[in-house]
Order: structure tokens, then C-alpha cells, then sequence
């Protein structure tokens, strides 16, 4: 939205720079041309431009104002200047009101302007365009200047007075205390055992901690007892689980193709269990990454790192069968611009692909580099091929060897006897024989599975397309890195018919080595897990639009940090989680409240809902059903249909073969899933770097009627009922298991009348829909 | 505060914000008590407060239906001219072909409609056309998305998603945003079509037919009603103790209101869906009893579709036919081979319950603010392909209407050629129709905006006129 014009300020000259121009003439000292201007031009432009076209009022239709000098130079949607002075043929102002291109013709719906108006602009124009209106243009962009745009800047943590003794020690402490005192607030005291053990086993493994768990950490009273569960819950396997979910969110990883026809992909699970695994191995992030746009480069015949690339076409696509060849180009281009959007938001935070048909509205990307980039991708296509190892392929390779020598040898002794005499062809029908019953064991012999991943082709050249429209091409662009950190991070340019995995791989480098935007965009993601919401609050976004950062030098810090730490995660959790900021009480301060509503500065830890995959994970585990096999095709919670299109339809009855971890589910996109669906699992159309949490009327229906539920209220109280016999210790148990306390007299006696009168499947079902399951402190 | 920190506690609250369908937003809350649920404002006056959206998927042929085009029944059987060898999205065209029906003039107006929709072309008088519709894809996913959410790619948030984004709830036990989808199944690209996208969960449409009730709506029958009641009774007050706890976490309060909103639902909704409450001449009029099972499905849905307006659901989106098939044309007006037979089942199915509709919501006086649209995702080739006798996808020029609140009637916006190929004059797309639309529901399309992965997005992206001529 616009803002008020208070704000304007003098940005024009730096917003200049960034965009490729012909000479601008020094055309103010041209008194004469002035003049011109003053009498003919300007008259012309506020009758009949100004309406769609004035900054003044607002309006800059196509995204072209008028009514300054710098609005014509910086041009508008079509990511070229309005005019170019001296050259009335190559000024798009000129020939929209000359009505050279119909789809261009100004002012629209209008009679064209008479032809002495005409003439009178091609002469200014001829004349260097002379136009005094120097007049500041609002800076409502950002340029190279943009904070998130420079370099990473080690600024030592401060000491701020008043420090207590136990913030000293972790630098994340002091950055977040000064931040509070310069605000008059100050941090809470640490939260109690229960709750922190509750936040920190959600946080790091997405599931609840048992009762035993509890007991033992409430028994340990050594200074590292919550060290030891903090290395505990980072060894264990359900931490890739639950990270590596936040990660696919962040990718937009969804396991169908989207579009009219969105057949569901069986063979996409491999990219999932790669991801669950690298975070559960440390693996380097900057190599994580790398891997994902040039896996098949780094490491090629390793299915290990060549499933990264699956992360291109993790995506939704096209592909309906079109024979119209607009179409067709359309598709293409839009399926590579999932791959720049997925690129530019999930490594960068930044928006590229709002590039594509014009210069970037309002960060620093002019729309050549949106095609540098793309160029990147211009080779790769969505498929499935073969992705084993050297030793599995040996294996099926010298399975097949000796049938297949056996049957090339009985091929040519048949081919030999059918040529000779038939008095020599005896030995036919036996040969024939022979030769069908190999062919049988060949075929008994399973060909490889294929697995979901990108095909790579060399590319033709990449052009700008003029306005995004593929029919209207421009200007051949090299495979290149964006301009907006030329000054920050070594950029790189290859030839225009440079291989495309070379491309692919000098684009993975620049994005991991000496860039800014890439450590620190993956620090405030891994900050945001922690607390709930970032220090930039918009992850995906470090532009214009997007958030200011509440802590900017604890984000640089944490940048640092990651890379210092060889961008191992699990150092960086350390940090954070260790740290007194992170183990405050989440209560309630109405003085610190008022300064300070949400604590984005920290004064408290802010509660949280858990996410779907935690809501249903916690039922499946506290009611004692939570199948733990890793990996492998995922679980299906709807029934899947497909003529010529897919349906999926959600299951009324969900099996004990569905009682996997939610991050097996195979998440199909535009499919609805009950419990799932309801707390905001997002549809992965689009990446999802940040979730939202909704309270809706279909959550309680859900969570009161699905079957799912009355299953796993069943399975409860048997499992109670297994261990105890009187409901008083059932109830007790239940309290434990699921909130991880002792109920209070009342809820004892409540929960006691309830299960006496109604039986211990109904209490179960009241508490699995209890707002303290579902929320942490 | 300073202005960085209010910057993002403002989009932190905001991105909770929105008064829709079990809106319970914090916003709400903190006035909310027993009172209805608290519908956002207009920014001015509105024409209409209601949207009743008739959806029919697989490209209904404007010049089979609403645009008559005398000049193809002269020149049926010769090439297009200038577009002799046209490739389309099945393959190449053949020449010009004729409608299969004549049309006929109707209503005082004398609007030329197509004689397979006779109870239709009662209506004629009240209805807007917009004759030179387009779209920008000639796929029937991307076009039902398209036509519901201006973006081709899913995944953003359908018209009815943003209506209760910014206008809220019209009622405190039903859903704001209702899709009913026909009995032959989900539309092209199925569940996007009604998608709150990016939008809060609580502004997307609740799927809900005469044949398929809300999803786990009723009580499981192994609960009786008296055990359901003490359970509710624990849960609230285990919750309540819980949230007396914590004062300041209002989504605590949230959740316990939503958990009483579901319980009025639960009796709202059967009373809603339970047509046997309607007379049967009512029945009769939309012709639920028909004896074709596909015509007398859709009545009821058209009778179901009142019934929520009728108590207050904001919008309402119909579907009259389903997704495509392996066999053209059978499950939608996909007519790719053979037009005749495929419109002479679709037609039907449509025309009466369609017009019993209407003539319905006007008697009750509901048409004075509700706006009706019927919508397509494009529409088909005037000429018949290479070797079929059905007609391709068409993008460049087809048809919608409008009629209702704020509408014009018997009025026709924008035209094709003299074939049907290309809309030549005042040219409109999805874009338009929904600035209109929000236009007339006192929205500016402009300033509907909501912040999502850097941009701030709108219905109508950057697009966008409000279709003037057709307004009252």
C-alpha cells in the first residue's frame, strides 16, 4: 500500500544505479528544451497521462509514472526506461501512443492522440528529452543499501548493566538482555521443570516426553541435567524427523504434481527420508545445500547426494498434455519459475521470482537477473530414472548377466537353425524352448525402482522474456549471479551455452560461499523453530516487504556462529536452547505486556500450539500406538482415485498401518486430511516457510467425532486399564502420560464421576481434546 | 513501541486477523461474549451482502448457450477465416460448425438464448452478460482455479476465501464460505477451487451437498447423548481452570468457543441440509423428483443453496458437473467430440433447477442483496475439431453472467466476433468480474490485501476493472 507522502524521501538517484540506462543528458541545462517542455510536453502529459500515470495521485498504472523525470528513466513494468532521450524509435512511450503494438496502445480506450501532439513529443524526445521535474521519487524500494544486503558484521556481544550473573556466559543472553533493558524490561524467571521438558523434547524431537522421562529429569538435580536432555533428544532420530518437516515445509516439498491432473508421486519419499537424514547426521548445511541444486555434480552415481537435486522439482507442475505451442511455452516458463521461486525464498529469502516480468517492485533484482538465474534451471525437467548404488546395480546387473549371455547364445543358435536345412533342425523346438524359459527368468528378475528426480538436458540460450510473456523474447542473458551482491559476495558469470550443470554448481557455490543472505536467512529459520517466530519475522523474505529484524546484531552473530560452527545445526540448537533466554518461564507479566505484547524481545517464552504432526504424533504416543519404523513409502490417510484426474478422498477409518509419524504421511497436494488439514498442515502448493495456526469449529468437530480419535480414546484406556485396575489410578496415569502432571482434587473427582457414570473411553476422549495437550508454556 | 517492533506486532496480528467463518481471531475475542460473530466491515456502501456463485466446469460453450452468433449457422461447414490451420489444446480444428439448437429471443429485452435452455431464458430480463469473458489458459484446472482465485497456479485464495477475509461472518452457527460440489464429484483441479490458500483456515469454504453432509459433524453413534454431554462438561472445565491460569492467552478462550460453535453447528447444519422441511411443491419447482438421478441431485443442491443464503452464508459456490473423465464431455460440458449429445445431458441437468433458483431467491426478495454469478472456466472453439463434431477449449472469448444485487438486468457487456473466436469488444477476464463482484459488496479490490511471502497479495493480482455498464 501506498504510504503517505510524509514519507517520501530522496532515493531516486540510488535506485538509478541499480538499472541499465542509455546516456541520460544533463538535460536541465538546456534552457531552451525547457521551454519546450514547459509549453508543449508538460500540458500533454497532465491531460492526458497523468490520470493512470502520477505518482502524485497515486497512480502508476503498469507501474509507470510520469509526473517526474526519474518516473520515465526508471520506466515501468515493462523493465525498460519509458523513453530514451534522443531516440524516439526506441522509446516505448512513443510508440504506445504511436499505436505501433496494439497490446501497448496509450492512452487506452481512448481516441489516439492527434497527430501534432504526437509530433510535438517526438521532437522532444529527439532533443534529449529536457525535463526539469528533478522532484524526489518515494523510496519505497530497497537498494544495495538494504540491511539484509551487506556483509555479516561481528559485533562483539555487549555487556549491558544489570546483566545477572547467570546471563554472562551465553553471548545470546546479553544481545537479548540489552534489547529488553533498552526497553525497561526485563527477562522472567527460569520456567519449572515440567514445562521446560515439555518445550525442549517438542522442540528438538516433536513428540512428548514420557513419564519416565520426567521423573528422571525431576530427580537429577546435577547443574547439567537438562545438558544431558538437550544431547539426548539432539542424538535421537525423531530430531531429524521433526526438523527435517520444518525444512519441507520451507521447500515446498509435496508428494503429487499438482494441476488439473495431480497424480500423486509414489516415489518422492526418498528426498523426505535424505532430508530427515542429513539433519540427523549434521550434515553441513552449506553442503546440504549444494546438494540439492548440483547433488547429481557432487557425487555422481551416490544416491545419496544425488537425491538432493530432487529438491527442484519438489514443486507442483503442469502436465496436462497441450497441443497448443503458447501454452506449452507458458507451462515451461512456469515450471522453471517454481524452481527460481523455490531457490531465491528457501536459500536467500529472497522474493526473484517477482522479477519475472519486470524489474523487482520493490527489492534490488532488475529482470535480467531473474532470467541469469533461471538460466540455472533452463536444463532441468520434472521425471523419475534410476537412482541406486554402485552395489545394487552390480547386484541386478550380475543377476541378469549370465540369463542374458544365455540368451543371446540360444538366439543366435535358433536364428543358425532356422537358416539351415530342415533336415538339421531337429534341435529347434528345444532350442525354442530354452530360450523362452530364460527370457521367463529374466523376467522374474525386477528392474530397478526409479525415484523421483529432476532430468538434466542442455539448455537453449536463455532470453529475457519481454513482460514474463514467453512469445516475447529479448535479450540472450549468461548464466549469472545477481547483481545485488556484487559488492558483498564474488560473483559469477558463465557463457551463454556454458554446460547447464556447470551452471547449476557455480550457482550452488555462490549461494554457499561468502554469501551473507544464506547464513543468516538459515539462522533466523533455526531461530524461529526455537521461539516460534523469527527474529526476521518473515523467513522466506528479507526484502523490502518483508520483516525488520528485532535483534540484527544476534542475528549476525548467529550467522557467524553457523558458519564458525562448519554450518552444523546442531551446535547452533546448543546455543540457543542452553541459553537462560530460551529456558524462561513462558508466564504471564501484564507490565512487560504492555510494553511489549507478543515478547518479540523475549522477556517471557512465548507459548506455543503444537503443530498438526505434533497433535496427531502426541495421540499415537501417549496412547501407546506410535509405530516408529523410519523411512520408506509413506502412509496414506485418504483414498486415492484417478481416472483422468486424481481425487483424494479422506478415509473415515485410519488403520494401524497409518500409526507413523505424520512426517511419513504421503502429503498429496489439494488433498484435505481431517486432523491434519485442520491445524494448518499447509497444502505445499507453495512453500510454507512459516506456518499459520487457525482455531476453527472443524478442529473441535474433528478432534471430538473422527474415528481417529475414538480409536485412539480406545486404546488408552486399555492401556490404562492394562496397568491399573481402579479408575482412580487410571485417571492418575492418564494425567501423567498426556499432561505430564497430577490432577488437582477437582479434576480428580470430575474425571472420576465421568469414567464411573460413562467409562474410561469417554474421560480419555475429554482429555485427548484438552486445550493443555495441545499447548506448551 | 518503536516503529520496528510495531511493525511486527502489527503483522503479527494481522496475520491472525479475519472475522470469517469460526473467525475467533483475537480480534473478535475481545468483544466477543455470546454476541454473533462480528462480520468485518465494508469499506462502503454494499450492493449486495451475499454471493451465490453457479459454477459450471469443463468450458460451457458460449455460443452453444447465452451468445448467439447468427453469422455460424450461415457459414457452418467453411475454414475460420484467417485461423484456417489453427492448433488448439487437443490438436488441429476443422471448419465452422453451426450450434446444434436454434435460438430463440426471450423476456422483454428479446435476448437471443439457446433453445436447450427454455425455463432459463425466463430469466434473461434480469441477468447481465458478459459476452467477452477470457481467460489466460486453455487447461481446465488452471481455468477453474483461475475463475475462482485470478491465479492459474493453485494454491491461492479463492473468491469466497477473500470475501470472508474481509467481510466476516453473516451468521454465529453456519459457515461463512460454503462449496457444493455436484454428485458426479470435485471440479478440475478439485479442492483448490474452494481453498482459503494463504488466507487463515477459518476463511475456507466447508464442502457440503445434499449428498455429502460436513464432515464429522455428528456425534459417533456409540456415544450417547447423555455421555457426550459430561464429556463436553469435563473438557470445559479442565479448559477453563487451564486458561484461568493463563489470562493473557486468548487463543485458549478461542478454542474453548470454538468447541461451543461446533456444538451449534452440529444442530444448525442438519436443519439447514434437511430439505423434507420444504413443501413439496418446492420440490416440484426445482424438480428434485425428476427421474434423470444427475438433474435431480443438482435440484436439491440448488435447493440446499438457498437454504444457506437464506440463513445467512455469505457465499455459497455450485457446481453444476465435476471433473473430467477418460471420457470427454460425460462428467462435464467438456464437449470435445460430440457436443450434441454431451449438451443434450448437460443441458437439462441444469436448465430447470438452475431457473427454479432464481425464481426462488427473487419471490423471497433475497435477489435485493445477493449477487448471482454464473461462471466457466472459458469457453469453446466456433469451430468443430479436425475430426470430431465437438468443439476445443476456447480462452479468448466466452461467457459469464451476473444478476441480482446491484445488477442491471437484461443487459449484455462485451462481445466476440462474429463467430465466437475472440472477445473484440470490452474485453473482461476474472479479474474484472471480481472487482465487480467485491465492487458491489462495498470492497475495493485494491485495498483487500493481504501480506504473504513478500508480496501483498489481492484477488485480482494487479488487474482488475470494475465492470461499470452493468452495475444498477
Amino acid at each position: 500500500m501506498l504510504q503517505g507522502s510524509s514519507y517520501y524521501r530522496l532515493l531516486a538517484l540510488l535506485t538509478l544505479s541499480l538499472l541499465v540506462y542509455s546516456t541520460v543528458l544533463r538535460a536541465e541545462d538546456n534552457a531552451q528544451g525547457v521551454a519546450f517542455f514547459e509549453q508543449k510536453i508538460r500540458p500533454l502529459l497532465v491531460k492526458h497521462c497523468y490520470e493512470c500515470h502520477s505518482l502524485e495521485q497515486k497512480k502508476s498504472k503498469g507501474g509507470l509514472t510520469l509526473d517526474t523525470r526519474a518516473g520515465w528513466q526508471n520506466g515501468g513494468d515493462a523493465g525498460e526506461p519509458a523513453i530514451v532521450p534522443g531516440s524516439p524509435d526506441k522509446s516505448l512511450l512513443l510508440k504506445a501512443v504511436r499505436h505501433d503494438d496494439p497490446d501497448l496502445a496509450m492512452p487506452p480506450k481512448k481516441p489516439k492522440l492527434p497527430p501534432e501532439l504526437i509530433h510535438d513529443l517526438t521532437l522532444w524526445i529527439k532533443m534529449g528529452a529536457p525535463d526539469p521535474r528533478t522532484q524526489s521519487v518515494e523510496a519505497k524500494r530497497a537498494d544495495k543499501t538494504w540491511w539484509s544486503l551487506q556483509p555479516l558484521k561481528a559485533a562483539g556481544p555487549p555487556v549491558p548493566a544489570g546483566l545477572p550473573p547467570s546471563w554472562e556466559s551465553n553471548p545470546i543472553d546479553r544481545f537479548v538482555f540489552a534489547a529488553l533493558a533498552l526497553k525497561g524490561l526485563t527477562p522472567s524467571k527460569p520456567a519449572g521443570k515440567r514445562a521446560l521438558l515439555r518445550r525442549i523434547t517438542y522442540d528438538l524431537t516433536g513428540l512428548p516426553p514420557t513419564p519416565d522421562e520426567l521423573d528422571s529429569f525431576e530427580r537429577d538435580s546435577a547443574p547439567d541435567a537438562y545438558r544431558k536432555v538437550v544431547e539426548r533428544l539432539l542424538q535421537s532420530p525423531r530430531y531429524g524427523e521433526r526438523w527435517g518437516r520444518h525444512w519441507l515445509d520451507v521447500i515446498r516439498f509435496g508428494e503429487s504434481r499438482g494441476y488439473e491432473r495431480n497424480e500423486i508421486i509414489p516415489n518422492a519419499w526418498p528426498f523426505r527420508d535424505y532430508v530427515i537424514r542429513s539433519f540427523n547426521d549434521d550434515k553441513p548445511f552449506n553442503r546440504f545445500i549444494q546438494e540439492h541444486l548440483a547433488g547429481d555434480v557432487l557425487g555422481p552415481g551416490d544416491p545419496d547426494v544425488e537425491i538432493g537435486t530432487a529438491f527442484l522439482t519438489a514443486g507442483p507442475y503442469d502436465d496436462v498434455t497441450n497441443q497448443d505451442i503458447v501454452a506449452q511455452a507458458n507451462i515451461r516458463a512456469t515450471t522453471v519459475d517454481d524452481m527460481v521461486s523455490a531457490t531465491g525464498a528457501a536459500f536467500l529469502g529472497l522474493t526473484i521470482n517477482c522479477a519475472r516480468c519486470h524489474h523487482h517492485k520493490f527489492d534490488p533484482i532488475p529482470t535480467e537477473d531473474y532470467y541469469r538465474i533461471k538460466a540455472a534451471f533452463d536444463g532441468a525437467s520434472h521425471g523419475s530414472r534410476v537412482l541406486v548404488s554402485k552395489d545394487v546395480y552390480e547386484k541386478h546387473a550380475s543377476a541378469r548377466r549370465p540369463l542374458e549371455q544365455r540368451r543371446d547364445a540360444l538366439a543366435k543358435e535358433k536364428a543358425a537353425l532356422e537358416k539351415a536345412e530342415p533336415a538339421e533342425q531337429s534341435r529347434l523346438p528345444e532350442v525354442k524352448a530354452a530360450l523362452d524359459a530364460v527370457n521367463t527368468e529374466l523376467k522374474k528378475i525386477p528392474s530397478l525402482p526409479t525415484t523421483w528426480l529432476p532430468l538434466f538436458k542442455q539448455p537453449q540460450t536463455t532470453v529475457v522474456f519481454k513482460g514474463g510473456d514467453p512469445t516475447k523474447p529479448g535479450d540472450p542473458v549468461k548464466p549469472a549471479s545477481l547483481a545485488v551482491l556484487d559488492k558483498v559476495t564474488p560473483a559469477y558469470e558463465l557463457s551463454v551455452n556454458a554446460p547447464e550443470a556447470e551452471r547449476r554448481m557455480a550457482l550452488a557455490r555462490w549461494i554457499t560461499e561468502n554469501n551473507p543472505l544464506t547464513a543468516r536467512v538459515l539462522a533466523n529459520r533455526i531461530w524461529q523453530h526455537h521461539f516460534g517466530t523469527g527474529i526476521v519475522d518473515t523467513p522466506s523474505d528479507f526484502g523490502y516487504l518483508g520483516g525488520k529484524p528485532t535483534h540484527p546484531e544476534l542475528l549476525d552473530w548467529l550467522a557467524l556462529r553457523l558458519i564458525e560452527k562448519g554450518w552444523r545445526l546442531k551446535d547452533l540448537h546448543r546455543d540457543i536452547v542452553l541459553s537462560q533466554t530460551y529456558q524462561q518461564s513462558a508466564e504471564f507479566r501484564e507490565d512487560a505486556s504492555r510494553v511489549d505484547k507478543d515478547a518479540c524481545l523475549l522477556w517471557r517464552f512465548p507459548p506455543r500450539r503444537l503443530s498438526a504432526e505434533e497433535i496427531r504424533d502426541t495421540y499415537l504416543a501417549v496412547c501407546g500406538k506410535l509405530n516408529l519404523k523410519m523411512g520408506g513409502p509413506g502412509f496414506r490417510l485418504y483414498e486415492y482415485k484417478q481416472d483422468n484426474v486424481a481425487t483424494y478422498i479422506p478415509l473415515e477409518k485410519h488403520g494401524p498401518e497409518t500409526y507413523r509419524r505424520a512426517v511419513y504421511h504421503h502429503n498429496a497436494r489439494a488433498s484435505i486430511v481431517d486432523l491434519l488439514s485442520d491445524f494448518d498442515l499447509p497444502d505445499n502448493a507453495f512453500a510454507a516457510p512459516r506456518r499459520v495456526v487457525t482455531t476453527t469449529p472443524l478442529q473441535a468437530l474433528t478432534q471430538l467425532n473422527h474415528a481417529f480419535t475414538l480409536d485412539m480414546a480406545q486404546a488408552l484406556a486399555s492401556e490404562l486399564k492394562r496397568a491399573d485396575a481402579s479408575p482412580a489410578g487410571q485417571l492418575n496415569a492418564a494425567f501423567r502420560r498426556l499432561l505430564q502432571r497430577q490432577p488437582s482434587p477437582q479434576e480428580h473427582a470430575a474425571a472420576l464421576a465421568l469414567i464411573e457414570k460413562h467409562g474410561l473411553p469417554a474421560f480419555c476422549r475429554a482429555l485427548l481434546n484438552a486445550n493443555e495437550l495441545l499447548y506448551l508454556d | 513501541m518503536n516503529h520496528d517492533l510495531l511493525d511486527v506486532t502489527r503483522r503479527r496480528f494481522f496475520s491472525r486477523l479475519g472475522a470469517g467463518f469460526a473467525g475467533l481471531a483475537l480480534a473478535d475475542l475481545l468483544r466477543a461474549d455470546e454476541k454473533p460473530w462480528s462480520p468485518g466491515t465494508p469499506q462502503f456502501a454494499p450492493r449486495a451482502r451475499q454471493v451465490l456463485q453457479i459454477f459450471c466446469p469443463g468450458g460451457a460453450s458460449h455460443m452453444d448457450l447465452w451468445d448467439y452468433k447468427p453469422e455460424l449457422e450461415k457459414r457452418d461447414g467453411q475454414p475460420l477465416p484467417g485461423e484456417e490451420n489453427m492448433v488448439t489444446f487437443q490438436g488441429k480444428n476443422g471448419p465452422l460448425m453451426r450450434s446444434p439448437w436454434a435460438f430463440a429471443p426471450a423476456g422483454k429485452s428479446g435476448k437471443q438464448i439457446s433453445t436447450l435452455l427454455p425455463h432459463m431464458a425466463a430469466h434473461v430480463d434480469e441477468i447481465a452478460f458478459l459476452h467477452g469473458m477470457t481467460s489466460r489458459t486453455n487447461t481446465h484446472g488452471p481455468g477453474c482455479v483461475f475463475m475462482n482465485s485470478c491465479f492459474t497456479k493453485e494454491g491461492f485464495p479463492t473468491a469466497g476465501a477473500w470475501t470472508s477475509y474481509a467481510l466476516g461472518s453473516l451468521n454465529k452457527n453456519l459457515p461463512t464460505y460454503v462449496a457444493i460440489q455436484d454428485t458426479r464429484g470435485e471440479p478440475p483441479n478439485g479442492k483448490a477451487n474452494w481453498t482459503n490458500g494463504f488466507l487463515p483456515a477459518q476463511h475456507q469454504a466447508v464442502a457440503l451437498a445434499a449428498q455429502m453432509p460436513l464432515r464429522n459433524l455428528a456425534r459417533p453413534a456409540s456415544i450417547s447423548d447423555g455421555e457426550e454431554q459430561a464429556t463436553r462438561e469435563f473438557l470445559r472445565s479442565l479448559n477453563a481452570e487451564h486458561a484461568a491460569t493463563r489470562p493473557a492467552e486468548s487463543e485458549l478462550v478461542a478454542r474453548m468457543q470454538a468447541y461451543e460453535l461446533a456444538a451449534r453447528m452440529q444442530m444448525a447444519a442438519p436443519e439447514v441440509s434437511d430439505l423434507s422441511r420444504e413443501p413439496a411443491a418446492m420440490h416440484e419447482h426445482y424438480g428434485t423428483g425428476d427421474k434423470n438421478p444427475l438433474k435431480a441431485a443438482y435440484a436439491r443442491n440448488c435447493l440446499l443453496a438457498r437454504r444457506l443464503l437464506e440463513q445467512g452464508v455469505r457465499y455459497v459456490s455450485l457446481y453444476c458437473a465435476s471433473r473430467a473423465s477418460g471420457v470427454d464431455g460425460l462428467l462435464n460440458w467438456d464437449a470435445h467430440k460430440t457436443l450434441k449429445a454431451d449438451y443434450e445431458r448437460h443441458g437439462p441437468i441444469f436448465d430447470q433447477p438452475t431457473a427454479a433458483l432464481l425464481s426462488d431467491l427473487k419471490q423471497r426478495g433475497m435477489l435485493k442483496d445477493t449477487l448471482v454469478m454464473w461462471t466457466t472456466e472459458f469457453g469453446r472453439m466456433p469451430t468443430r475439431q479436425e475430426t470430431t463434431q465437438g468443439r476445443d477449449h476456447n480462452p479468448d472469448g466466452f461467457t459469464c453472467w451476473l444478476m441480482g444485487a446491484g445488477i442491471k438486468g437484461g443487459v449484455s457487456s462485451g462481445a466476440t466476433d462474429e463467430f465466437g473466436r475472440r472477445a473484440v469488444t470490452n474485453a473482461t477476464s476474472a479479474y474484472d468480474l471480481y472487482a465487480t463482484v467485491l465492487h458491489l459488496l462495498g470492497l475495493d479490490h485494491e485495498r483487500v490485501t493481504y501480506y504473504h511471502n513478500g508480496t501483498n497479495r489481492r484477488l485480482t493480482d494487479v488487474h482488475g476493472h470494475v465492470i461499470r455498464e452493468v452495475l444498477v
